[in-house]
């Protein structure tokens, strides 16, 4: 598939600004499955400076700064991805849970790669309740992929969407407790899950292109980013899991960058000098080109 | 004593000569001889010979000959010198309410040069692969490939900052300054206990320590050859030049202090002062294409290098803390981009794990192909099994922590626990036990320290400093020792208590002159001066405060002397000007309703509650000791400014302040005479300032803050006093009271007797340029001060603060006295005199408003934006 993803982020601010720093994390990643073959940002008011780098985990990221006085920021980010179905897995080739912890844990070239992905970090941490939730799904003879797909069936089972109960610092606690949330939170509850168990696991944080109910026309601006989880199962490596949508990424799914958790790529973070509130809107579109 | 015949036969003659009574000390036990008894464990004084190592000796000899009721009399001057120049290891408003003063033991520590020199050597080696290690982290990662370092140490750091990893500084040491914590172990060599890496403390007070014990104690180096320390401060001079990106001679250098309420903030102004460096906190800074600037008063300029004293973590809230408010926005991209250099570059506190110095030995084999030369405390990181099983069996007799240093746990010494609360400590750490290191209980030597007038001695372990010097490092000829405060026992922290040592490198032969020796560390072209903005604020707010606080000394002592003078006569409180001299006190502080509630009988009845009050309650807006306070709050926040003699007076003001906490208010004796003090101590203090202070844009806002006040202040009382009319007695008590206020009373008895005539005060006091304290000259002063101050426009004339002044002064001299005194047609109202004073008030109250939008704009609020990935799925699938 072949997608025109536009990422359109507002701000309003009470009071003029008159410094601005970001940092942006939405380029779509080059990945095998996936070929970004265009990227854009446009910003207004136009930047003082708009610079790119790799960041540590390899995600495409532009810093950029604005010195001059405004009360509204436009951040527009287009690019053109081409996606691929990835190969079908076959699930029992998998490693039992048992033999891919003791390969991840006793291999010291794989534990140095993947450590990170199996402590706590800013966002991901766990306690008893997170770790009997997820012991249910992890027996030590079956194929690991089969209990990261269990654990993640049950998240989209048991806890219901819910975008207006959790901010981005609600703690997991809660969402396990009250069973609900948004896609952040699902992924990080399944990564928190996944790590209880000595699993690697980190946040994925891309776009999903959504349809429209059953005879209804797309919506603009109807998409939104989106995130969810990539479980390490040898032998076959990272494999991506969706928990909100309880299905396995393909096309549909656009990569945009992989950290230890939300903490490490969010979208668009800033930092501004101003003593008035601020508004924020975020409009999503994944259309699909030439049909 | 037969070593000291031998050694020193001159000074024994000596002190023949010149201290008979000395002679005694045949007979009786020298100092040497009693401090050698008290010796309990292995000292600094004795060598592994067993006998007392040669330059300890002579140091006693001195200390003989000094004697100990000499030293004991040094120790006091250096107390109060410490004191006097304000050393401090935190604030004036600490939450214990206690000033924790510098404490500086009389007698040094001493350390062989050649022993220095293997030291040095041991050091060196250490601070290379230290660097080796800091840069293959945030580099190639080879030593956690190839098995030296478990990945724990880096990836279950706190201290490893992933934005760091492409943060590098533009030569090939990263590592530019380092901290070394040493202690001597039973072998008699010094063992390495702990590194500091990410801002090491300390190299100020050493500094200071060294200039106080050469001031007050020339004479303990008496036969000994001392190395200086300056070569130090030169070479990191020379470094921060060498490092600085736009190749200049003379590049712009910020020392970046977290503020006034770190505990070592005294070092960071001293340092920034002596190095010549400009003194910041994080909100001074701000980042524009790529550059870091400094808003000064004259606008943005541009930085080459920042020294850090914020910690990593804190240093940028875009990529690191989002809630620091500490750090610049944009500092890390800032070093990646080359355009300014930060020393140390952020990421070092990675190194700041204790489980680090476990691994030591391996990554120097590894790299360097070499054997440490320098011991270190014997370590245990607990991530490994064989280490594991050796803590849990070996736990009594070790101390236990947490490898991170941010993960606050007091260190557990394992033979003070019961044998429940080992078995707790041993689950906690099977837990999670590559959270745990353990060490080998550290053993110190003693070395002899002054107690109570006695020299004893007290455990003591050494901080000592090294720079980056092109490819190799220097290390500072001293350090900083500090001794424990008690007997025996090892609590040597700035927190617990504890005394530092000035530290001596000692040899017998003249040291050899380097070249640097010559070179001073300041430029010989003059460094550029420049004023932030956050300290022109502060500054203009001490000139404020100061004359505030001083104002109202002044005004409060001319009313309790009104009252005292009519105390003899009963229900004399009821005297008119009385009352009147008391509501203006309420309108001076803006203390309402206070006196000018009309029903508040108690308040008359007893006026000293309330003027007692307004000199002591710290609590309340306006009064002496909360303006007191403040003045000394923002007089701190610009300490780098302050020469010691300023200083000294500065210490004078915080005493009395003290005093104010405790004092008696009904006695009304006491209060007048702590306001007569200080009022004595602020005039001294604007004395000193006047005197010396240059004249700068510093001096010129202080010299604004303190005349707006001023104006204000007198201004107040000339309205609350005469905007009525009252009969005869009661103006001309009014207007000896206002004379005082202006210092006034005497010229104007001079010139008129005793004859008290509102118009001719008010000429004196409003009209009359000659006069210091007359609004004419006030005015005339603040208006030539602001035109002092850079212009924001080019070719802007008069800025608005300019304006507003020279309205007030046109309409001053444009007034008519006699309408002025006159009152309207009925009332006894002297709507004249009233509308005058009433605009020149606000007129100069603008003054404030527009030197802040002007100069001092850097208040709005930095808050953290985020966007939250969030999808509404629900008609999905």
């Amino acid at each position: 598939m072949r997608y025109k993803l536009t990422h359109r982020t507002k701000y309003n601010y009470q009071g003029s600004v008159n410094t601005y720093h970001s940092v942006v994390c939405l380029q779509p990643r080059q990945l095998e499955s996936q070929i970004c073959r265009n990227f854009a940002l446009q910003i207004l008011p136009t930047p003082a400076e708009v610079v790119s780098r790799i960041d540590f985990f390899g995600n495409t990221v532009h810093y950029f700064s604005i010195d001059v006085s405004h009360k509204e920021l436009v951040v527009v980010a287009e690019s053109d991805v081409e996606s691929f179905a990835k190969p079908p897995l076959d699930e029992s080739k998998s490693m039992t849970y048992q033999n891919a912890k003791n390969h991840i844990w006793q291999t010291r070239s794989v534990k140095v790669e993947l450590l990170q992905y199996l402590l706590t970090s800013p966002f991901i941490s766990w306690d008893e309740a997170i770790t009997q939730f997820a012991q249910r799904f992890f027996l030590p003879d079956l194929p690991l992929y089969s209990c990261v797909k269990a654990l993640c069936q049950a998240i989209f089972n048991e806890f219901k969407f819910d975008s207006n109960f959790t901010t981005v610092h609600t703690p997991l606690q809660t969402v396990l407790k009250e069973r609900r949330g948004v896609c952040q939170d699902f992924s990080h509850l399944a990564i928190a899950s996944l790590r209880s168990m000595g699993i690697p696991a980190r946040y994925v944080s891309g776009y999903l292109e959504t349809l429209p109910p059953p005879g209804k026309k797309k919506l603009q601006g109807s998409d939104a980013s989106h995130a969810w989880v990539s479980a390490f199962i040898p032998p076959f490596g990272w494999c991506e899991f969706d928990p909100t949508n309880d299905i396995i990424p393909q096309e549909r799914h656009i990569v945009t960058a992989y950290g230890r958790d939300y903490s490490d790529i969010a979208p668009l973070k800033g930092i501004i000098f101003s003593s008035g509130k601020h508004t924020l809107s975020v409009a999503v579109d994944v259309i699909p080109k030439g049909g | 004593m037969l070593i000291y015949h031998l050694l020193l036969p001159f000074v024994f003659n000596k002190l023949i000569l010149n201290y008979p009574n000395l002679m005694l000390t045949d007979t009786q036990t020298s100092l040497l001889q009693s401090y050698k008894r008290d010796i309990n464990s292995y000292d600094e004084v004795i060598g592994t010979d067993g006998l007392v190592k040669p330059h300890w000796q002579k140091l006693f000899d001195s200390l003989q000959k000094l004697g100990l009721k000499e030293l004991d009399f040094r120790n006091q001057e250096i107390i109060n010198r410490l004191r006097e120049n304000g050393v401090t290891y935190n604030v004036y408003e600490s939450t214990d309410g206690l000033n924790h003063p510098w404490q500086l033991d009389p007698i040094p520590f001493l350390i062989e040069e050649k022993e220095w020199q293997q030291i040095s050597t041991g050091l060196k080696q250490r601070v290379q692969v230290l660097d080796l290690i800091f840069r293959d982290i945030y580099g190639p990662q080879r030593l956690v490939r190839d098995g030296i370092l478990p990945p724990e140490l880096i990836f279950d750091n706190t201290g490893f900052l992933r934005p760091c990893f492409d943060v590098k500084l533009p030569s090939e040491n990263q590592l530019l300054l380092y901290g070394a914590d040493l202690a001597r172990g039973p072998d008699g060599r010094m063992w390495l206990m702990d590194n500091r890496t990410q801002a090491p403390s300390g190299s100020g007070y050493a500094l200071e320590n060294r200039r106080i014990m050469s001031k007050l104690l020339p004479e303990l180096t008496d036969g000994m050859f001392v190395e200086r320390l300056f070569p130090f401060f030169n070479t990191f001079h020379q470094r921060v030049v060498s490092i600085a990106p736009h190749t200049k001679e003379n590049p712009n250098v910020v020392y970046l202090t977290p503020g006034s309420n770190n505990e070592t903030y005294f070092e960071h102004a001293y340092l920034a002062s002596y190095l010549g460096y400009t003194l910041a906190q994080g909100d001074d800074l701000v980042v524009r294409n790529g550059y870091v600037w400094l808003k000064s008063l004259e606008g943005l300029e541009k930085i080459d290098v920042i020294i850090r004293r914020v910690d990593d973590e804190w240093s940028d809230p875009l990529e690191l803390r989002e809630d620091s408010r500490l750090g610049v926005p944009g500092l890390l991209h800032s070093i990646r981009s080359g355009k300014v250099a930060v020393i140390n570059p952020p990421g070092v506190s990675v190194l700041e794990n204790s489980a680090l110095l476990a691994f030591m030995q391996s990554c120097s084999k590894y790299f360097l192909q070499q054997d440490l030369l320098m011991p270190s405390i014997a370590t245990w990181w607990c991530g490994q099994k064989k280490e594991l099983t050796f803590v849990l069996e070996n736990l009594p007799r070790l101390i236990v922590k947490k490898a991170n240093r941010k993960q606050k746990m007091r260190s557990v010494y394992g033979r003070t626990l019961s044998k429940e609360e080992l078995e707790k400590l041993r689950q906690e750490i099977s837990k999670a036990p590559h959270e745990y290191v353990a060490q080998e209980e550290v053993s110190l030597s003693t070395t002899p320290s002054l107690v109570n007038g006695k020299i004893e001695p007290r455990l003591a372990s050494l901080r000592a400093f090294m720079v980056s010097n092109g490819n190799d490092y220097y290390m500072m000829q001293g350090g900083l020792t500090r001794s424990s405060a008690e007997k025996d026992r090892y609590v040597i922290s700035n927190q617990y208590g504890g005394i530092s040592k000035d530290t001596w490198i000692v040899s017998d032969t003249v040291p050899v002159a380097s070249g640097r020796m010559l070179s001073t560390v300041r430029n010989t072209s003059p460094s550029h001066n420049t004023l932030p903005s956050r300290s022109a604020e502060n500054l203009f707010w001490a000139g404020r405060y100061g004359e505030r606080a001083m104002s109202l000394t002044k005004f409060l002592r001319i009313v309790i002397s009104a009252i005292n003078e009519n105390v003899d006569f009963r229900g004399s409180f009821k005297l008119e000007y009385i009352d009147i001299l008391l509501k203006s006190t309420t309108h001076l502080t803006l203390t309402y309703p206070g006196f000018t509630d009309e029903k508040n009988e108690q308040i008359r009845e007893n006026p000293y509650i309330e003027l007692g009050n307004l000199v002591k309650n710290t609590q309340k807006l306006g009064t002496v000791a909360s303006n007191v306070q403040s003045f000394l709050n923002s007089v701190l926040a610009v300490s780098d400014r302050w020469n010691q003699d300023t200083r000294r007076v500065l210490t004078l003001l915080e005493n009395s302040l003290k005093k104010t906490n405790s004092l008696d208010i009904h006695n009304h004796n006491t209060v007048q005479k702590l306001l007569d003090k200080l009022h004595g101590r602020f005039f001294t203090f604007f004395g000193t300032l006047s005197e010396t202070m240059p004249r700068d844009h510093a001096y010129h806002l202080f010299e604004a803050g303190k005349l707006v006040e001023r104006i204000l202040a007198k201004i107040s009382v000339l309205r609350s006093c005469f905007s009525f009319k009252n009969d005869e007695n009661t103006e001309n008590e009014l207007m000896e009271a206002v004379l005082t206020n202006h210092y006034l009373l005497v010229h104007y008895r001079h010139l008129y007797k005793s004859s008290f005539n509102l118009e001719t005060m008010l000429d004196m006091v409003l009209l009359d340029e000659k006069l210091p304290y007359s609004l004419a000259h006030q005015l005339d002063t603040l208006s030539r001060c602001l035109a002092q101050l850079p212009k924001v426009a080019p070719n802007q004339r008069l800025n608005l603060a300019e304006k507003a002044v020279l309205d007030a002064s046109t309409q001053l001299r444009l007034s008519d006295l006699n309408k002025l005194t006159t009152c309207s047609s009925s009332k006894a109202y002297r709507k004249e005199l009233e509308q005058l004073l009433s605009r020149i008030s606000s007129l100069v109250s603008s003054v404030t408003i527009s030197l802040t939008d002007t100069y001092f704009a850097h208040t709005v609020i930095q808050s953290v934006l985020v966007e939250k990935s969030e999808n509404d799925t629900t008609h999905e699938v």
